[in-house]
């Protein structure tokens, strides 16, 4: 009977492991299938920066490229391409409007998330209506007003216009309202300034979501093109996108997408170390024990 | 939360009584000249083009001419890769000996459409450069603004202009001048319904039949040049190999109003009713080629998935191919096949493209031009003038730009260039001379160009026209013709429904 | 909550956000409705000195326009099958990075590499994979989509190209958004997952829940406020589709010969920029405000009832 017994619980016991890694397996299957339909554009960028033109210009696409690998593409981007003065434009105005930009954000975010007064919530509704509206209807308003302003061909015209994110806004304050009221009234029995309280505890609650905002903000300077091609197209001025778009047009119009590709894999390299580099700090999660209710 | 709600109804009802507080009507009522569109009745014909008075342009040269003295910067926007780019700079050092007052700043600002964009956008505060590359449609939108010079006044001017080295020049154009310009393209800049010339030609180029010289004389196949010889010659093409699409057409838009100009059918008029492309002989032509569509004969880019020129040098045997293909005399190589082991696979002729009727040869005129933009310092429009005219009926400039480019010349003289000559000559060297060869076929049909009718809202009939043909091939049916008419009529709506004048 | 006198404290920090939000969209939002109320006004035009009719004509037309319900079909359909779709998909890729160990690491840094992959190569990418290239009756590649499909005996599908039919464009453009949306939602989500308390999860291991049961009854409700987030936000930009549309079809917007097929409300709106008819666009534009105002109304209504802080 006793054995008997344990020859039943040794079975559920196996059972409970097939289980288990029944479900690591589909997990692992689940994520690697995931992944590799996510990593598709990237490896398409990367093999199609070492493809010649004439194979990219292929009817059928190459997922390999079978006319030799073209390494020499990645020389004629960086010769051709004036990459470096490209660059520090760009992280120029990504690094300053990023950090303006969430200097911004957090403290908006953190009057909307526990400040009391009045018209609050009217502000804030009005902030998300504004998101409502495409965008593309304020460009030429926009180029007006910066004319005037007469901020044509500066850092300044690529950076404030942007600066306000109400995306962003809404993002970090969600992300503050997590984080228990109990906390905050404590702090201020305590005798703790607003700006210390949010230095020393919400941000650091927060860093997760401040970091994917520094990530899609420095993307933002990488991709932008239109505004910047608009407002500030000059030889000190230009991004990144627009000085690609316009290195490699060949003398038929057609752009060598394969060294502008590879222009692209170099000049994203730097970011993609940075964002290596940042993701441990969205994945570490806090230690914050007895914080949540 | 219920606050928010609240707020957004609110906001919805301060923004809707906002309306009626800031609708009182427009205030920008800057004066300015604007093309009138509206005497010239329509017709089935394209009207003839008015003829104006020089004394009567938007722009007027000062009785004291072009000033030497007085230094002036002048911009250029233009899509020139980066090996035009070092042409232009050349010649730009060459221009500055002449001329060492004027500043020329150029901007590459992407692909004509970015430079209309640009441009309509920039007009708005004032802030347009003062040359640009144009398609006539972008000079029909910038004329909306009154923004474009009319250059009558300029090109019949007889003053004196002179250079830093003591020698002058003529601020006007000579005759000989603009009997050198072909014909066609000279016309473009006069398209515009008003009888006023808005622009210059830059370089150009049209649309030539490519074919594969090897296959054709392999099986003794001659080159088509007229629609029924293409007719016929795709049925036998598909009788020695049946896997093919013997003939592949890049542009739909293109190739529709190239048939309305050869067939002299309308298509649009610059004045009056815009959109006059839906006639019967129109349609007939629509169907005739959906019946060849059905039966295999042709393809095009649309509707091939992918680019024809592709089509035409797929290397793999095992693949469809084609072995004709009309396509831009600039991309000629992109016509070439890859060499396989150090050997051209084939050898690409190039020829004219058919015609409906060989009396009334049209082909298309692409390529860009160039406007200048008034300003209120007309000096700059001077600058701007005789730096457009150096470019324009500079010889040797014309011939590089035209080597580099894939392009052709503006000016017949340039064939009289000794390295243009060399490089035509360099036609013989079969699929190595590819670009010469194609230049040299453009060049022949330098009588032939065509331009179409340019008014706000033209390329809108391009883009409807091209969607239309692409409609239309793939259809069969025993009811073709009333499906063919409603696409028609579609195309119409839509063109009428998006341009208001 | 305490806090009138926090008053002026909650303007000072909101200042910054005010003055630029007045500038450059208040203001921008102001002409834009000036501008729905005259007839077919162009900004270049009264630029010659043109001038244009009050009233609601712009309204009309739009509204009258022959292919208006279909681009607000396409507009409402990718809307409502990417939002959910995308925001689930999301959420379970979050929660399953969240839970195994080995091979984290290089996963993680996998579902970050779309940030630094060009718009431009995402784009093209797509017509690789579903883009058949021959005759229509019997194609030279099919594509690797339904190479993939040929292994489980499914008969090439048409998806994009001429003659294609409009269920297959349609599920061609949900999964193209879909994928473009789903880094971004992973990113908030895995960020959301680090606020979640540990200790909730280990109660529940103690007490034998279910895996099941502790993603509804835990996790989801943790991380409901960036659910809502992502839910709220992802219907305002979803109603906004346009350009995940030309990545695919190109400025035709729809397959061949069927131009406009899957052409949306913001789709209309450029058409109508694009010939310079600011007021046409700014009146549509408005009226897409009003529909997403109302939806996200009802959105709000229910993350009320459904989000705990």
């Amino acid at each position: 009977m006793t054995a008997a017994h344990e020859i039943n619980l040794e079975q559920v016991k196996a059972r409970q492991k097939v289980v288990r890694i029944v479900v690591k397996v589909l997990l692992y299957a689940f994520l690697g299938f995931m992944a590799l339909i996510v990593i598709f554009p990237f490896y398409w960028m990367i093999i199609s920066s070492l493809k010649s033109l004439e194979e990219y210009r292929q009817a059928v696409p190459t997922f390999i490229p079978t006319k030799g690998w073209h390494f020499s593409n990645y020389a004629k981007a960086f010769t051709d391409g004036n990459l470096g003065a490209l660059f520090w434009h760009t992280a120029y105005v990504g690094i300053v409007s990023t950090i303006i930009s969430l200097v911004i954000t957090v403290l908006a975010a953190f009057a909307f998330a526990r400040l009391e007064f009045k018209g609050k919530n009217l502000l804030f509704g009005a902030l998300l209506a504004t998101m409502m509206i495409p965008g593309e209807l304020f460009t030429i308003t926009n180029y007006i007003t910066v004319t005037r302003f007469g901020w044509l061909n500066t850092y300044t015209v690529l950076i404030v216009p942007f600066l306000v994110s109400v995306f962003y806004i809404y993002l970090l304050r969600q992300n503050f309202m997590q984080i228990p009221n109990e906390l905050y009234l404590a702090a201020k029995v305590d005798g703790t300034s607003d700006l210390k309280y949010l230095w020393k505890v919400m941000i650091p609650l927060a860093l997760p979501s401040l970091i994917s905002i520094t990530i899609l903000k420095m993307m933002g300077a990488w991709n932008s093109y239109i505004w910047p091609r608009l407002v500030a197209n000059d030889e000190a001025h230009r991004m990144i996108t627009n000085g690609l778009r316009n290195a490699f047009t060949e003398s038929t119009g057609d752009v060598n997408f394969p060294v502008q590709m590879a222009a692209v894999a170099i000049v994203s390299f730097p970011l993609f170390l940075v964002f290596i580099f940042l993701r441990k700090y969205i994945m570490k999660g806090v230690s914050r024990s007895g914080i949540k209710g | 939360m219920k606050k928010i709600l609240i707020s957004l109804l609110l906001v919805f009802a301060m923004l809707s009584s906002l309306l009626l507080v800031a609708c009182g009507g427009d205030t920008t009522t800057t004066p300015q000249n604007q093309t009138d569109n509206s005497n010239t009745p329509g017709g089935t014909e394209q009207p003839a083009i008015p003829t104006v008075d020089p004394a009567d342009a938007n722009f007027q040269v000062p009785a004291s001419g072009f000033d030497t003295s007085k230094p002036v910067t002048i911009t250029f926007y233009h899509t020139m890769g980066q090996n035009l780019n070092a042409v232009l700079d050349n010649y730009i050092a060459e221009f500055n000996k002449l001329f060492p007052n004027i500043t020329i700043e150029w901007t590459q600002v992407g692909d004509y459409d970015d430079v209309r964009d640009q441009i309509s956008t920039e007009l708005l505060a004032g802030n347009q450069p003062n040359i640009a590359y144009c398609y006539p449609d972008h000079v029909a939108l910038y004329n909306v603004a009154g923004a474009v010079a009319q250059l009558d006044a300029l090109i019949a001017s007889t003053m004196t202009v002179t250079h830093d080295d003591g020698t002058t020049e003529t601020l006007g154009l000579t005759q000989e001048q603009i009997d050198d310009f072909i014909q066609g393209y000279y016309d473009e800049g006069r398209q515009f319904g008003d009888g006023f010339m808005y622009s210059l030609p830059f370089s150009k180029s049209t649309e030539v039949l490519y074919y594969n010289k090897t296959f054709f004389k392999e099986h003794n196949l001659s080159v088509p040049t007229t629609w029924d010889e293409m007719e016929a010659l795709c049925q036998k093409i598909l009788e020695i190999d049946d896997h093919c699409v013997p003939l592949g057409y890049d542009s739909e838009a293109n190739w529709f109003i190239t048939m309305c100009e050869q067939g002299k059918t309308p298509y649009t008029s610059a004045t009056g009713e815009h959109f006059l492309f839906n006639t019967p002989e129109n349609r007939a032509f629509v169907k005739r080629f959906s019946e060849w569509y059905a039966k295999g004969y042709v393809t095009t880019q649309g509707l091939y998935g992918a680019y024809t020129s592709g089509l035409f040098i797929e290397p793999d045997p095992t693949m469809t191919r084609s072995y004709m293909s009309i396509g831009s005399s600039a991309g000629a190589t992109h016509q070439r096949p890859d060499r396989v082991d150090g050997e051209y696979p084939f050898e690409v002729g190039i020829a004219p493209i058919p015609q409906l009727d060989t009396n009334n040869k049209k082909v298309i005129s692409q390529g860009p031009s160039v406007c200048i933009f008034n300003a209120s310092d007309p000096q700059k429009v001077l600058a701007s003038w005789l730096f457009v005219k150096y470019l324009t009926t500079n010889v040797e400039f014309q011939a590089e730009f035209s080597m580099v480019s894939g392009y052709v010349p503006v000016i017949k003289s340039v064939e009289t260039n000794e390295a243009y000559a060399n490089f035509l000559k360099s036609a013989e060297n079969g699929n190595d001379g590819i670009a010469a060869l194609s230049a040299k076929v453009c060049l022949d049909q330098e009588e032939y160009y065509y331009a179409s009718p340019a008014f706000n809202g033209s390329s809108k009939a391009r883009d409807e026209v091209g969607a239309l043909l692409q409609k239309c091939l793939p259809l069969t049916g025993s009811n073709l013709e009333d499906q063919i008419e409603e696409a028609f009529e579609d195309a119409i709506d839509e063109c009428e429904y998006f341009v208001t004048d | 909550m305490e806090g009138s006198k926090h008053s002026w404290k909650a303007w000072l920090y909101l200042l910054p956000v005010i003055i630029l939000t007045l500038v450059f969209t208040v203001w921008p939002i102001i002409n834009t409705i000036r501008i729905a109320f005259l007839k077919d006004y162009s900004m270049i035009g009264a630029m010659g000195g043109k001038t244009y009719e009050f009233g609601f004509a712009n309204f009309s037309k739009v509204v009258t326009y022959k292919r208006f319900t279909t681009c607000l079909k396409n507009t409402v359909l990718l809307c409502v099958l990417t939002v959910p779709i995308s925001t689930m998909l999301a959420l379970l890729i979050a929660v399953c990075l969240n839970a195994i160990k080995p091979l984290q690491r290089l996963l993680q840094t996998i579902f970050f590499l779309p940030y630094v992959t060009n718009s431009i190569a995402i784009g093209m990418v797509f017509a690789a994979m579903f883009n058949m290239i021959g005759k229509p009756s019997s194609p030279d590649s099919v594509g690797i989509i339904n190479n993939f499909l040929g292994i489980f005996g499914v008969a090439p599908i048409n998806w994009i190209n001429v003659g294609s039919e409009y269920w297959a464009n349609l599920t061609v453009m949900v999964i193209y958004i879909v994928w473009n949306a789903l880094p971004f939602k992973i990113l908030v989500l895995l960020g959301g997952l680090q606020g979640v308390n540990k200790q909730y999860y280990e109660a529940a291991k103690v007490d034998g829940t279910s895996r099941v049961r502790t993603f509804w009854r835990i996790t989801v409700p943790m991380l409901s406020p960036m659910l809502a987030y992502v839910l709220i936000t992802g219907f305002i930009g979803g109603f906004k589709e346009y350009s995940s549309v030309v990545g695919v079809f190109g400025e035709n917007m729809g397959p061949a010969g069927q131009k406009g097929a899957l052409n949306t409300m913001v789709g209309f709106i450029y058409d109508s920029l694009s010939q310079n008819n600011q007021g046409r666009a700014s009146a549509a534009a408005l009226i897409l405000f009003g529909i997403i105002l109302v939806v996200t109304m009802i959105n709000l209504y229910v993350s009320k009832k459904k989000v705990h802080y």
